[in-house]
């Protein structure tokens, strides 16, 4: 059996329903790089130019992670998926890159994701994808429409649910996940689930909370209106292909009556720099969440982020006691 | 109405002829200075590139001089460049300018965009009008960079030090001042005479190396501390594709009519960098490659946390056309000793590399 491998980073907590499904239907095993771990960022890192963002450095340590073990590594150039929105360069180039710094990697079946150029250019692209398995384009097509039903049941899940990927991607596959107690006082997490659900990059965040006795919502629990008019609201139209994750859920957040709202940024992530910075000013023009920002790096000791969080729970419940106006 | 504009090079002469013959009202603020960097560096967000703090910062020192229209280029070229004026704006509101940033979208609609923000700017002035005082900016910015090109040719062979800048200079205040064709062109050929005149060293082989990379950081020598002037200086020619005037020739008037001057550069990348990545990434590299053969080494300048730059650098070193390449990554921490021992160091590099190839 063809094995096409997924690394565990990036993209893989937006799509891997969609991936997986797709390829297991056209016959291939799909196989899918271990969870993040120091290792994986270290072996990451020493690939690629010290100026490259910290998620991109892991997406390398997981490839490197799946060489060994795979006949394919699938890996999409994703432009655009709504009209006139791009997406950040480094997606673009994603497969190029890969290729130049790992020059070990097994063949990379990447694809050009540009809703611009039209649909026939993106039903091409599809088949392309398909080719290696399978011969034929009806097949392909079954498979590409299979995989699209399972993303959209994936989505609804978390949306209906309030479950994080990584729970929408277990109860897929079929273990018992408890469903999130909602009486529990709610933290919105504001970021790119790239970072918000790689528990070695971020120190756990969503465990922290747990312990701490918060609920966590996340961009993926919110429906795409919501998302659209809290855009709207803050910088007009979109520019970035994840506005939505950042500008987007923020805005939502801050006017949805949680207990505060912690945005997660990677250090030297080009888009977050200015989309955080827009959620920060709305946070400061409402004083109505307390809002905070942590941006995780590969130095980032877990001391120095469990400190912060700490002192920032801290801050809500005087805030809780005394009605207090709010920092940010 | 008070029209403000950001730096950027020379730019602002050519910008300076347009409003003036179009009458309108508008300050230019002072050339890039520490100040415009230190303004721009507080007020920015964190991780921002320095094109975008050097002109939040020239926006900041227009509007104190009582600007109240800002425009800034912008077009959805997928790097941050199209969110600049976004954040600028609100930057601008929360410090108590109220100022309008006017967004010029040069990427989408090309000329008649521009034509038509320049319209709207002008109170609907006269197409002849507009049409007439875009060609006269358009005049003086090819004869900035025509005279740019022959100083580059002449610094490093130069027998006294520093007549080519100097003349430069001049040049560029003569044609700053300069208010009709007849005089703009007696600016160009004067000056092409006198560089020409200026004592050479005939005897000087001076190495040839191709600047690559972010096209602001490019053309604003303040933000990659002159690092043209310092090449010539330490003896060496240099060469650079990106020209504002070659810029607007193509992108406004070529382009549209299909005629690309970028496909020898991608065809060069295809091997390695199949699709455009935004910014001038695969430009990058397809500078590297093509131009591996006939140059000896590359200057790449990128801002710090410039995303298609570093594509670029990550995608640069494992091409088959071998050449030295330095990036230099410009920031506000980039030090003037800092920068001069690498160049130092590399032109050294390039130096052994000839020689032991003359040897072969």
């Amino acid at each position: 059996m063809v094995k096409v491998g997924i690394p565990r980073a990036l993209l893989y907590y937006q799509y891997y329903p969609m991936w997986k499904t797709f390829f297991g239907e056209l016959g291939a095993e799909v196989v899918v790089s271990p969870p993040t771990t120091q290792a994986t960022l270290a072996v990451g890192s020493s690939r690629v130019v010290a100026d490259t963002c910290l998620p991109v450095k892991v997406f390398c340590g997981h490839v490197l992670a799946l060489v060994e073990n795979c006949d394919y590594i699938f890996i999409p150039a994703l432009r655009s998926v709504k009209s006139k929105i791009y997406n950040c360069s480094k997606f673009l180039g994603l497969p190029d890159m890969t290729r130049a710094v790992i020059p070990e990697c097994p063949p990379i079946l990447d694809m050009d994701i540009d809703i611009n150029k039209g649909k026939r250019r993106l039903y091409q692209a599809i088949y392309k994808l398909g080719r290696p398995f399978s011969w034929n384009p009806f097949k392909v097509r079954r498979a590409a429409l299979a995989a699209w039903q399972a993303h959209r049941e994936y989505k609804e899940l978390m949306i209906n649910e309030c479950l994080t990927p990584p729970q929408a991607i277990a109860r897929i596959s079929g273990a018992e996940m408890p469903s999130p107690n909602p009486n529990q006082p709610a933290i919105a997490l504001v970021g790119h689930p790239y970072l918000l659900y790689d528990e070695m990059i971020n120190h756990r965040l969503i465990h922290r909370l747990e312990q701490a006795g918060y609920r966590t919502l996340t961009p993926e629990m919110l429906t795409a209106e919501q998302l659209e008019t809290a855009i709207t609201r803050l910088t007009g139209k979109p520019y970035w292909t994840y506005e939505e994750e950042v500008v987007g859920s923020g805005g939502h957040y801050l006017e949805s009556g949680v207990e505060g709202a912690i945005g997660v940024i990677a250090f030297g992530c080009g888009p977050d720099s200015l989309m955080m910075d827009m959620v920060q000013r709305q946070a400061i023009r409402l004083k109505t969440t307390p809002f905070m920002s942590l941006t995780l790096e590969e130095h980032s000791a877990e001391a120095g982020v469990v400190t912060r969080l700490e002192a920032f729970l801290d801050m809500i419940q005087r805030k809780k006691r005394r009605g207090a106006e709010v920092c940010v | 109405m008070r029209i403000g504009v950001p730096h950027m090079g020379n730019l602002y002469i050519p910008l300076k002829a347009l409003l003036e013959r179009l009458e309108l009202d508008f300050v230019i603020p002072p050339a890039n200075n520490r100040r415009t960097l230190s303004l721009g560096v507080r007020y920015s967000p964190e991780g921002m590139c320095i094109p975008f703090k050097l002109t939040l910062g020239n926006l900041i020192e227009a509007a104190e001089l009582g600007a109240d229209t800002l425009l800034m280029p912008a077009g959805s070229g997928i790097c941050r460049l199209g969110y600049y004026a976004k954040t600028q704006e609100q930057v601008l509101h929360s410090l108590g300018y109220d100022a309008e940033i006017v967004s010029v979208g040069v990427s989408q609609r090309k000329l008649l965009g521009l034509l038509e923000a320049i319209k709207r700017l002008s109170n609907n002035a006269s197409w002849s009008k507009i049409i007439s005082a875009f060609r006269f900016g358009l005049a003086k910015l090819n004869v900035l960079d025509t005279i740019e090109r022959a100083v580059q040719k002449v610094r490093p062979v130069e027998r006294v030090k520093g007549t080519a800048n100097k003349l430069f200079a001049q040049a560029v205040s003569a044609t700053e001042q300069a208010d009709d064709y007849k005089s703009l062109k007696r600016v160009q050929t004067d000056y092409l005479e006198q560089l020409s005149l200026a004592e050479r060293d005939e005897s000087a082989e001076p190495l040839v190396v191709g600047i690559i990379g972010e096209f602001y950081v490019l053309l604003e020598p303040f933000s990659n501390m002159d690092v043209e002037k310092e090449l010539g200086r330490l003896g060496v020619e240099v060469r650079r594709s990106i020209f504002t005037s070659g810029w607007t020739k193509f992108s406004l008037f070529l382009n549209p009519l299909g005629v690309n001057e970028k496909d020898r550069l991608h065809k060069a990348a295809m091997p390695y960098l199949k699709r455009d990545i935004g910014g001038e990434g695969w430009e990058s590299v397809g500078e590297k490659v093509l131009h591996a053969k006939d140059y000896d080494g590359l200057v790449h300048l990128a801002p710090f946390t410039c995303m298609p730059e570093i594509v670029a650098q990550n995608i640069m070193p494992s091409t088959k056309e071998n050449i030295p390449v330095l990036t230099i990554l410009c920031d506000e921490q980039l030090g003037k000793p800092g920068m001069l021992t690498r160049l130092e160091a590399f032109v050294d590099l390039l130096k052994h590399r000839r020689r032991a190839k003359v040897k072969v």
